[in-house]
């Protein structure tokens, strides 16, 4: 019996011991996780519209001055007209703004979409005219580093810069992530509307395109506005 | 006495080759398979294991004497998870865009086979100085197969080394391409399998 008690009260003990430790560095450490994860955030809005590139180190002010210079954050509701953030409801959708000289260069979606594994999260960026991608960027994601991982790399990113999410036509049909390259797989006329895909990752460019075009069907009212010149 | 005669020199230096835990005992395979496609997430990796396994050795040697025989399996893992979380919460405040590239396999380190290994066969019956130098030596022992795979697999996989394409771009002008496998799973395999094979020719018993 003493036995039994002796256990219960070293797993007792060092249950507490440890649990105080984790909740003093989870407790400690919060306010800087925090600080890097909304930092992360601005720093990937940025690289989305092509103010940072992504590969210098820069410091966290010279991060939040550029992006209080630049960026700004509007509410939209299903029709794609602004709201006032007080009286947002909970359908509205969030979108940032990328203006200059008082007038607004591109706007940025945030993305979240379904990977093979977990979330998806990212922001991608739409120029003015409504029609052409600025730029794409990732952030958090629990995809197989070295696979379905790349979504996060560079290489991937930039080929989404100047692609269109319409076709000839103009009709909208959002962009696609290709089964391998697009110069092989895409006729000629749809190449604008894909991005070369990830070997050994097919079912993350699967989920992410499911996950890309769900989004951009949200905000293609608002997208619409832009081709009409409704928004300057 | 000479130092290599020492036990404490023995403890730390036979992990590292000899009995190696991955291609001496193959334990950690699993994540000697995942992390090692670039070398710079497999040094980092092999840094966080050393780390965790030192201090895992060293907290369990020193309550050795006061763990309950019939609970001994949860204390450790208890200990190791502590270690761990403490780590990736660490990493995710000060280091953050290596946290991010390490994602998952931070926190995959406390079903490393190696660290309980350890605690259980080692820690759990000799004094503190000794499981911690066991613990780092094992740590380098692991480190050191996950650069040497990671640097064939980056080689071959990639054409780079820690991030730097060292095969020029006229081979690839000249038809040479890159070996897709080795990005695989499968390219771990059979890296981990030649080191394997290697040792056992090398250190003879």
């Amino acid at each position: 019996m003493s036995n039994y008690i002796k256990s219960f009260l070293f797993a007792a003990v060092l249950s507490l011991v440890c649990g105080s430790l984790l909740t003093l560095a989870s407790t400690g450490l919060k306010e800087y996780q925090l600080e890097n994860i909304e930092l992360d955030k601005h720093k990937n809005i940025l690289k989305s519209v092509g103010l940072l590139n992504g590969e210098d180190a820069v410091s966290q002010e010279t991060v939040e001055q550029l992006y209080s210079e630049n960026i700004g954050q509007i509410w939209i509701n299903v029709d794609g007209k602004i709201v006032p953030e007080q009286r947002k409801g909970k359908n509205d959708l969030q979108v940032y703004l990328f203006s200059q000289q008082g007038k607004i260069q591109a706007y940025i979606i945030p993305i979240h979409s379904r990977g093979l594994w977990g979330k998806i999260s990212g922001y991608m960026a739409i120029k003015n005219d409504g029609a052409t991608i600025s730029g794409f960027t990732v952030y958090s994601h629990q995809e197989t580093p070295g696979l379905g991982g790349e979504i996060e790399k560079k290489w991937f990113q930039k080929n989404f810069q100047g692609k269109k999410i319409l076709d000839d036509q103009g009709n909208f049909v959002a962009i696609a992530i290709a089964k391998g390259s697009v110069k092989e797989r895409i006729p000629e006329s749809r190449q604008k509307n894909f991005v070369d895909g990830i070997s050994g990752a097919s079912m993350t460019g699967k989920f992410l395109s499911a996950g890309l075009k769900q989004t951009l069907t949200e905000y293609e009212p608002f997208s619409e506005r832009f081709r009409k010149n409704e928004i300057k | 006495m000479k130092i290599t005669k020492t036990k404490a020199f023995n403890v730390f230096f036979k992990p590292i080759w000899e009995s190696n835990p991955i291609s001496g005992q193959i334990l950690g395979i699993c994540s000697a398979l995942a992390v090692t496609v670039q070398l710079k997430t497999a040094v980092v990796m092999g840094l966080a294991l050393t780390l965790v396994l030192a201090f895992s050795n060293l907290s369990i040697s020193l309550m050795r004497k006061f763990i309950p025989r019939n609970i001994r399996i949860i204390i450790e893992l208890t200990v190791i998870a502590t270690l761990v979380i403490l780590t990736d919460q660490v990493l995710k405040a000060f280091l953050y865009d290596i946290s991010k590239q390490l994602s998952i396999f931070v926190g995959l380190i406390i079903t490393n086979c190696i660290i309980l290994g350890r605690a259980e066969t080692y820690a759990l019956g000799n004094p503190p100085f000794l499981s911690l130098l066991d613990g780092i030596g094992n740590g380098l022992g692991y480190s050191q197969i996950l650069i040497t795979v990671a640097v064939i697999r980056e080689f071959f996989g990639a054409g780079k080394f820690f991030g730097f394409q060292v095969i020029p771009d006229t081979f690839y002008a000249a038809g040479y391409e890159n070996m897709g496998l080795m990005v695989l799973a499968p390219g771990a395999f059979i890296a981990i399998g030649l080191i394997v094979w290697l040792q056992k020719t090398v250190s003879k018993e």
